[in-house]
């Protein structure tokens, strides 16, 4: 398989109107892991400045979504791209939804994460130390193997989800028995397990970019493999 | 088929079926103009009944194979060949081939669409006439059977008199494919068909071709990677008189397996 085209397109606004589409994702990639990073320490400084910043900031990552739409049916009209280029535009549009998707869990975790604020702070919420870690790091790790079109970090990434679906899990288990030994903690026990639940919605967009990153890179549909 | 056609050497058998893959085969092909070596030693097997296109920049050999086809280089003076082409297992260079009958039983289409300055009738039955074929009915058959194949019919069944000159160019264009699928060939050549057509007449001929390689053997020259992935089964990209690939169309406009293929199809060339 030939993976990159090393030389520029002969109609160099292509190559333009490529590049500018490759630049919006990973423009929308920073504002989203901003954002994420923003709502997390929301949560564990417990500042609500924080979360309200990732509250404000999400509508720019909305108008970045319909933007790399807009410009992905712009080359395919305007340029017809085949093999490597096309994959790279399709992949792009669905990379740019699912940073969409993860941007949207940020803001979920800042408005649990102000709901937490407003009581006193419990020391479960430590428990969700390894699932943001996880979290963060296979998003982290899919906006680099994006922007280095490096597939193989992206197939490491999808190995990691298990864990976190794992880890996810294991805490709600705890939660739901802490719930019903103190009651009155019972609304920031559900806010934290909905903030878990939002860690690992976070994993599983991350492994959908990460698939995308493979299709465009080497042409493998790496998707539901184990179903198969 | 006519007589003569049954006892060409090159002539189908009775019991030839669609599907086969290796109905034209190109052997270690070598082309000259002259001393210049214009195709290199070209292996391939087009299969029967499918649309093969040949794509490539100017200058890379593939209408020069696509005229060995039918011989029609050797009006150039100055050619030779080395290697071979056969058709369903026979050589074309074969002493016992007749190339006027190995022409009739390969249609060709060119760029420029060339309706003789006669009637549309008189165009579509021109093949038959000089093969000896003056019976009324027999041609009245076949006009209507090839308008219709060459989806012309409705738009020029009320004007079959009236010279081709004055038909539209997508018309021609059409009305040069009926005339050329009239002697029933097996294969049909196609060179750049559409370049000189509007988007409309394109779509229209690109329906054609996919409603005639039911009963022909395609192979269009493009310089249209659309109209190549539109329209065809297999694709063969060919570069400085080499073939660099040959594979499914699919699989050469989505993941080419040769980094000149992809350099050229996502125009990344020169």
């Amino acid at each position: 398989m030939y993976k990159e085209p090393a030389k520029p397109h002969t109609l160099s606004n292509f190559t333009t109107a490529l590049d500018h589409l490759r630049s919006s994702v990973l423009r929308m990639s920073s504002l989203a892991q901003l954002n994420l990073k923003n709502s997390i320490k929301g949560l564990l400084e417990r500042d609500d400045d924080w979360c309200n910043n990732c509250i404000a900031e999400d509508e720019e990552i909305d108008l970045l979504e319909m933007q790399i739409d807009h410009e992905g049916i712009e080359v395919m009209s305007r340029f017809h791209p085949f093999a490597s280029d096309l994959r790279e535009v399709i992949s792009s549009i669905k990379i740019g939804a699912n940073i969409e998707r993860i941007a949207d869990q940020a803001v979920n975790i800042a408005r649990r994460a102000r709901k937490l604020n407003e009581q006193p702070e419990l020391p479960e919420l430590h428990l969700l130390d390894n699932p943001i870690r996880l979290s963060l790091g296979m998003f982290d790790d899919a906006v680099s193997a994006f922007a280095e079109r490096n597939a193989a970090l992206a197939i490491e990434i999808k190995s990691r989800d298990k864990e976190l679906d794992l880890l996810n899990k294991k805490l709600t288990d705890i939660l739901i028995n802490k719930m019903q030994d103190d009651s009155a903690n019972l609304p920031s026990y559900l806010n934290l397990i909905f903030i878990s639940r939002c860690l690992e919605r976070i994993g599983d967009h991350a492994c959908n970019i990460a698939e995308d990153i493979v299709f465009a890179v080497r042409a493998e549909d790496i998707r539901h493999l184990g179903k198969q | 088929m006519t007589t003569k056609a049954s006892q060409d050497p090159l002539a189908l058998s009775n019991d030839f079926v669609s599907g086969e893959t290796n109905f034209i085969k190109v052997d270690n092909f070598k082309f000259f103009y002259g001393k210049k070596e214009a195709l290199h030693g070209i292996n391939l097997e087009i299969p029967s009944r499918k649309v093969t296109a040949f794509i490539g920049p100017s200058g890379c050999g593939k209408s020069t194979l696509l005229r060995n086809f039918n011989r029609m280089n050797e009006l150039i003076p100055g050619v030779r060949h080395e290697g071979d082409i056969t058709i369903h297992g026979m050589s074309i260079y074969d002493p016992s081939v007749e190339i006027i009958a190995l022409r009739r039983r390969i249609g060709m289409v060119f760029q420029k669409s060339n309706p003789f300055p006669m009637s549309i009738y008189e165009n579509i039955v021109y093949p038959l006439r000089i093969a000896g074929q003056n019976n009324r009915s027999i041609l009245d058959e076949t006009v209507e059977r090839c308008l219709r194949s060459a989806a012309l019919w409705d738009e020029a069944k009320d004007r079959l008199n009236d010279s081709a000159l004055g038909l539209s160019g997508g018309q021609m264009q059409r009305l040069c494919i009926a005339r050329a699928v009239a002697s029933r060939p097996e294969i049909l050549l196609m060179d750049e068909p559409c370049s000189a057509l509007d988007p409309i007449a394109t779509a229209k001929v690109e329906e054609l071709i996919i409603e005639l390689k039911r009963d022909f053997t395609i192979v269009i020259v493009t310089h249209n990677m659309q109209q190549a992935s539109r329209v065809s089964e297999l694709t063969a990209f060919f570069y400085l008189g080499n073939l660099i690939e040959f594979d499914d169309t699919r699989k050469i406009f989505n993941n080419p397996s040769m980094k000149q293929t992809e350099e050229y199809i996502t125009g990344r060339f020169g």
